[in-house]
């Protein structure tokens, strides 16, 4: 393993940000005719794989165009999730200006695209693995560090986060709903009411399309049609699962505190969201199929830039990156993802060595767009 | 309400898609909803002026003679709108629009080097109000169409229509180009007036002031005019025509926005939200989002550094600088990115 980032001062950092800046501004100016080629290419893929898995599920027999059928649409909803869904909803697309493209897009998942860009866009990209404010550490309920404190509950994690793993997309989509702070106190019943409602009509609508309106389509087939859809959506949930866990943490990703972070420049905001962040490595349709989220350590530093840029910026980040004498945490998708089963299970039990940190007792008070919302409802 | 449920429906299981996409893919003009229309024919009118002679998919619900539509190119993958005037006649089923290329202009420039018989363009609907009253006294009242270079296109589809429904009987058509060659449909218009004796076409290749003006139309004052030309031209009709006291009968069409002077950061703007109609002054020396929220407006907003496009909103017309890449742009109807834009001119935010 590469030996632990070097502490850089403010001006270091900003030169190193001023550097990553140069490399977005340089490769905005590229975008054009082979961006809009490139995710065209992967929404005509996803429409016709579902075409493709629907059809051999409603008309298809026997078990080889089941498991064909089902593989197919697992396909479409990995596209659509990952390559298309959650980079065009990061606004990677905007400056095309085609509708089709932009960020309001709706992914098919159970998840409303809306929770989704308020509690992924804005809080975890901002901020990103700060303890007590990142709410994707451990989801909210799993301990994946040694900073974080240790409850009975946590011996249980094994199996809760086997189950979250089949189950991810209603993890993804019940996310915003900050559910564990109507035990803690924090929010009441009739607030979460009020903060389910984009969630609960999704939900019923994900629900009504896979497993009532398609099947009644299939007329005989029926049975067979939501167990395609539930195999498909099982594959998703998995392979999600997998890859966004492979993000953040990982052997070799820190977290930080808050009073790390007081009067954080943006040079030491790119610093954060390296350090917080965890590369794949693989060939280019793995990358297409994690959604480029492979390159979590890039997509950390340009969220708003198209995501298939990422495997070409990748080495000069790199570079950047050893000059300024920073960890840039990378390995193969088995190295990754054992490395996040080792911790759900070391850290199930109390304990674990933790980083030092520097102690500045400042409290930051970080306002959310939801939270002021619901205030003015109120 | 039955058409809603079903929209509804549509959209949450995502068939709107579906369809948009299939159809896209079987026939490059179809679509569930937008315009899109084959061209067909393209021909060279003067040197930097072409028509494009388009056959739209069933979206098209037609147009008014004298309007115009948008019409949206994808360049290097960026979708850019302009609006160009229709030049044919509304009952012809092929919809033609002319196009000057203007210098450093990138959707001219890209349609008269790019598009072929067989492309296929997005189209807006018809809209506008450059068009003759269909009330009967003003049908029969004598007409003046004043047209200054490109400006002649929307007065062509008039006189097209005129000339379809044998309407033609008092009309004065001034056309005013710099040169013979720049005479956009010359020919044609010199067909019209051939076969109806109720047109007097004047071209006008000088300077067209005021005294050149009067001379050429003594009862300018007494007619219904429409008028559609270069800035210049158009100033000097309008005041001419206030003197005589006709300004009631002149219906105008301005064909670029006029110049914008892009004052310095921190000039004094106004901010003009649209859906609260309220207006709101600001120093133009902040963030667009910073700026509101000092005025008392809460708009959504999330990272306040650019990332999460909470704040991202519809800019409708103004001059706004990306404080992260310092470009600046006077598109209408862009989305802008609240946080992350400095107001250079007053704005039209769709908030």
């Amino acid at each position: 393993m590469t030996p632990p980032s070097r502490t850089l001062t403010r001006a270091e950092a900003d030169a190193f940000g001023g550097e990553l800046d140069a490399l977005r501004a340089e490769v905005l100016a590229d975008l054009g005719q082979r961006d809009v080629d490139h995710i065209r290419a992967v929404i005509r893929t996803a429409h016709r794989a579902e075409a493709a898995g629907r059809l051999l599920l409603h008309v298809g027999l026997g078990p080889v165009s089941f498991v064909l059928g089902s593989g197919a649409l697992a396909l479409a909803k990995i596209l659509d999730n990952m390559e298309i869904g959650h980079n065009l909803m990061h606004g990677q697309y905007n400056w095309t200006r085609d509708p089709a493209l932009d960020s309001s897009y709706e992914w098919d998942a159970s998840c409303d695209a809306g929770d989704w860009r308020h509690y992924h866009n804005f809080e975890h990209h901002t901020f990103t693995n700060i303890l007590g404010k990142d709410r994707d550490i451990g989801y909210g309920f799993l301990r994946v560090s040694p900073e974080q404190r240790w409850y009975p509950r946590h011996l249980s994690q094994p199996i809760v986060a086997t189950f979250l793993a089949m189950n991810f997309q209603w993890g993804v989509a019940t996310h915003d709903l900050r559910i564990e702070e109507v035990s803690s106190g924090k929010q009441t019943w009739a607030q979460l009411r009020e903060r389910a409602r984009p969630f609960l009509r999704k939900a019923g609508w994900q629900l009504a399309k896979d497993y009532v309106v398609f099947p009644a389509l299939a007329l005989g087939n029926a049975p067979r049609v939501v167990a395609g859809n539930l195999l498909a959506n099982l594959t998703r949930n998995l392979w999600t699962f997998a890859v966004i866990f492979c993000g953040h943490f990982p052997d070799g990703v820190r977290f930080f505190h808050q009073d790390e972070i007081v009067d954080e420049s943006r040079g030491q905001w790119y610093l954060r969201q390296l350090a917080g962040s965890a590369n794949i490595e693989g060939g280019s349709t793995f990358h297409v199929m994690t959604g480029h989220l492979s390159h979590q350590i890039e997509h950390h530093l340009f969220p708003d830039l198209p995501a298939s840029r990422y495997p070409e910026m990748a080495p000069r980040v790199r570079e950047i990156c050893e000059r300024y004498g920073q960890r840039y945490c990378t390995g193969s998708f088995a190295r990754q993802l054992g490395s996040v089963v080792g911790k759900i299970l070391r850290y199930a039990l109390p304990g674990g060595q933790r980083a030092p940190r520097a102690a500045k007792p400042a409290p930051v008070e970080i306002e959310t767009v939801r939270e002021r919302e619901l205030a003015r409802a109120a | 309400m039955q058409s809603d449920l079903l929209r509804t429906f549509t959209r949450r299981l995502f068939l709107d898609r579906q369809a948009a996409f299939w159809l896209d893919q079987l026939h490059a003009t179809w679509s569930p909803r937008e315009i899109r229309a084959r061209v067909v024919e393209v021909i060279t009118e003067t040197p930097d002026a072409r028509t494009f002679v388009l056959r739209p998919n069933r979206h098209w619900t037609g147009h008014r003679a004298g309007q115009h539509t948008t019409v949206e190119v994808e360049i290097d993958g960026v979708r850019h709108r302009r609006c160009y005037s229709i030049s044919s006649a509304p009952s012809d089923p092929r919809v033609a629009i002319t196009v000057k290329r203007v210098a450093g202009g990138r959707v001219s420039s890209w349609l008269h080097e790019h598009v072929r018989p067989g492309h296929v363009l997005r189209l807006g609907p018809a809209a506008g109000d450059f068009v003759l009253d269909p009330d009967p006294a003003e049908a029969a009242a004598p007409l003046l169409l004043l047209g200054g270079g490109s400006g002649i296109t929307p007065l062509m589809s008039i006189l097209r229509d005129l000339d379809d429904r044998d309407a033609v009987r008092d009309v004065v058509l001034v056309v005013h180009a710099r040169r013979r060659d720049d005479v956009i449909f010359g020919r044609e218009l010199e067909a019209i007036a051939a076969r109806h004796a109720g047109l007097r076409l004047l071209v006008h290749l000088d300077d067209l002031d005021e005294a050149r003006l009067a001379r050429l139309v003594p009862d300018f004052a007494a007619r219904t005019t429409l008028l559609c030309g270069p800035a210049g031209l158009m100033a000097r009709v309008e005041r001419m025509w206030a003197t005589a006291g006709a300004t009631a009968r002149l219906r105008r069409e301005q064909f670029a926005a006029p110049p914008v002077t892009v004052p310095a950061p921190g000039a004094p703007i106004a901010i003009r939200l649209a859906a609260s109609a309220r207006t709101v002054a600001a120093d133009g020396a902040g963030t667009l989002l910073d700026q509101l929220e000092r005025a008392g407006e809460r708009p959504p907003s999330g990272c306040r550094m650019g990332i999460c496009q909470t704040c991202k909103c519809r800019k409708r017309s103004g001059v706004v600088e990306n404080l992260r890449t310092g470009a600046i742009s006077s598109d209408p109807d862009e989305y802008i990115q609240l946080c992350i834009s400095r107001g250079r001119s007053d704005l039209e935010l769709a908030l």
